[in-house]
């Protein structure tokens, strides 16, 4: 998946993007959210969006995994590029895309059932794992986003039980379990308190050396911290999009100085 | 008098008791309080009335009142075991293919159908819900028991009757009548009442609770059998006793189609009756202070605490359901 191919223009090795959008428009019904979006997720980096409410930074999100399938009248037109294919393409299985393109949401979403068997949901609709490898895949993922020690004597007890932060580590855990090669994450730690939240930051950094990271964050600085690149959106528009030492000190367009400064959002 | 308080500001007086429609909260708390009261005075009088009149028949026939198949008004024999029996007979084929139909259709409504056909077959089962009973009766008798007599029964037989143990059940005359046809009558007047229970509970789980297992690559049906399911259980089960204690209570429609004998055997497509048709049945032709009066006073009290404990489940379960 990570090819590599020599660019002779550049004289330098240029590795491809895990994901690459090409021209994307977005309605909600006749709402035209989303306008002539073109944007590269590069490989084993953390891609952060940021933006006031409602720029359509979250509606690019739930694109990339074709979320937005679930709700009737919502339709994209354009390119999401994605292991060579257009995942937007009618004859995509939705189903494989999703296991590959992981999803992590605002609020912690344990579903009723164990912690074990939080984690071997995913694990089990696409792969057929024998009871060790399974408590070994659910081990390994939960030792990644550090939960196990809190976690390893309670496997059996309801997910529910955990705290908001534990629950949305038990969230990338059960994400990160299907094996993925991108992270979506929408605002993963809006709802949750400062410790938990730089636990979760600290883990994304880790992340990244494996998977490919896509975050909308309401949180400048979170953005500043995690972000390798960084997208501004403004009213369903890519304003720019640039490194985060540079979006932050020296932004291009007006637009964007004027929402890092505060001066609205 | 209160002091007045000298450490805030002003002197209060805005804040004294108003007299101001003091009146009219007297009489309306009076006549809510009565009218509460009013519906247990009720309760208890309808327990009452059934208790003291079926007192005769259960101290005449004691215990064996309720295991006794006899109902012979000559020679004063009374029991309640055939009609229990087609009541709980009648109710369970009602549940076994109300509640997969109305899971089929709330699923489909919720998670398949376009909004907008959903709107309409949302409203058509509601309506169905509304028909009266009597109009279930008569359309069972006329449309339903013929077809079962000339199609179903005969081809059930021909497929099933062979079959060792369960083959007992679908043995004997095609009748039209019995049994099987109350069942599918009771089946399709409580579909509507499960099936609303589930459409609500259904909808009203988190959209991201759905999107987090669709993010996994689950499929529709993974996520109502994993997620949706387990999350909805006690509701889902709540609803299911709703129809329940209205299968068991039903009268017109099953007194129409279920061929009113006092029979009880294997064969689901004999004849036979239910607490609620015997009653209907026969009520007429009881003289006041009859043991047959009795009889079937004392029926009713054991419908209605049959009635009871299905309620008081449904009630626990659809509690248990909404706080979790």
């Amino acid at each position: 998946m990570n090819k590599i191919i020599m660019d002779d223009t550049i004289g330098r090795d240029t590795v491809l993007p895990a994901l690459a959008i090409r021209n994307l428009n977005f309605w909600y019904g006749s709402n035209h959210a989303l306008k002539d979006i073109s944007l590269d997720f590069p490989i084993h980096q953390v891609t952060g969006m940021i933006g006031p409410s409602g720029c359509g930074k979250s509606t690019l999100l739930r694109i990339l995994n074709r979320m937005y399938d679930l709700y009737p009248g919502q339709r994209a037109t354009g390119e999401v590029l994605f292991d060579g294919r257009n995942i937007l393409s009618p004859g995509l299985d939705v189903n494989v895309l999703r296991s590959r393109i992981g999803m992590v949401f605002q609020k912690p979403t344990p579903f009723p059932m164990s912690i074990y068997d939080n984690i071997a949901f995913g694990v089990r609709l696409h792969e057929r794992l024998s009871r060790a490898d399974m408590d070994q895949r659910v081990e390994g993922v939960l030792r990644r986003v550090a939960l196990w020690n809190e976690v390893k004597d309670r496997l059996n007890a309801s997910a529910a039980a955990l705290s908001g932060g534990q629950q949305q580590r038990l969230c990338i855990a059960r994400t990160i379990a299907t094996r993925p090669e991108v992270i979506l994450l929408d605002e993963p730690t809006s709802a949750l308190d400062p410790i938990s939240t730089a636990r979760i930051e600290e883990l994304l950094d880790e992340l990244k050396q494996e998977f490919s990271i896509a975050i909308v964050t309401h949180n400048l600085q979170q953005a500043a911290r995690c972000a390798d690149r960084v997208a501004f959106f403004y009213m369903g528009e890519l304003v720019e999009v640039d490194t985060a030492d540079k979006m932050f000190t020296a932004p291009h367009a007006k637009r964007t100085q004027d929402y890092i400064t505060g001066r609205f959002g | 008098m209160e002091l007045p308080s000298t450490i805030t500001a002003g002197d209060g007086a805005a804040m004294d008791k108003n007299t101001r429609g003091r009146f009219g909260d007297l009489v309306f708390g009076m006549i809510a309080r009565l009218a509460g009261w009013f519906i247990l005075l009720v309760m208890a009088g309808i327990v009452i009335v059934l208790a003291s009149g079926g007192w005769r028949a259960f101290s005449t026939f004691g215990p064996g009142f309720f295991t006794s198949t006899a109902w012979n008004p000559i020679s004063d024999h009374f029991g309640a075991a055939t009609s229990i029996f087609g009541t709980l007979v009648t109710t369970l084929i009602a549940l076994v293919f109300a509640v997969p139909f109305a899971f089929g259709v709330a699923f489909w409504l919720v998670e398949m159908a376009p909004p907008a056909l959903a709107r309409f077959i949302e409203t058509a089962v509601q309506l169905l819900a509304a028909v009266p009973s009597i109009i279930f009766g008569m359309w069972g008798f006329f449309i339903v028991v013929p077809f079962m007599a000339h199609y179903i029964e005969p081809m059930v037989t021909h497929y099933l009757g062979h079959v060792p143990a369960i083959g007992l059940l679908f043995r004997g005359a095609p009748y039209g009548t019995g049994l099987l046809t109350g069942g599918l009558i009771l089946a399709i007047m409580i579909t509507p009442f499960i099936c609303s229970v589930m459409t609500d509970v259904f909808v009203s789980i988190p959209a991201v609770l759905k999107e987090s297992a669709f993010g996994l690559g689950a499929t529709r049906w993974e996520v109502m059998r994993q997620v949706v399911l387990p999350w909805s259980r006690q509701a889902v089960m709540g609803g299911i006793m709703l129809g329940t204690g209205r299968a068991l209570g039903e009268t017109m429609a099953v007194t129409f189609v279920i061929g009113n004998s006092n029979r009880m055997g294997w064969s689901l497509f004999a004849p036979g009756n239910t607490i609620a048709s015997l009653i209907a049945l026969e009520f007429p032709e009881s003289s006041a202070g009859s043991l047959k009066l009795s009889a079937l006073l004392a029926l009713g009290a054991i419908l209605m605490i049959i009635s009871f404990i299905t309620l008081a489940c449904s009630r626990i379960f659809l509690q248990r359901g909404t706080s979790s």
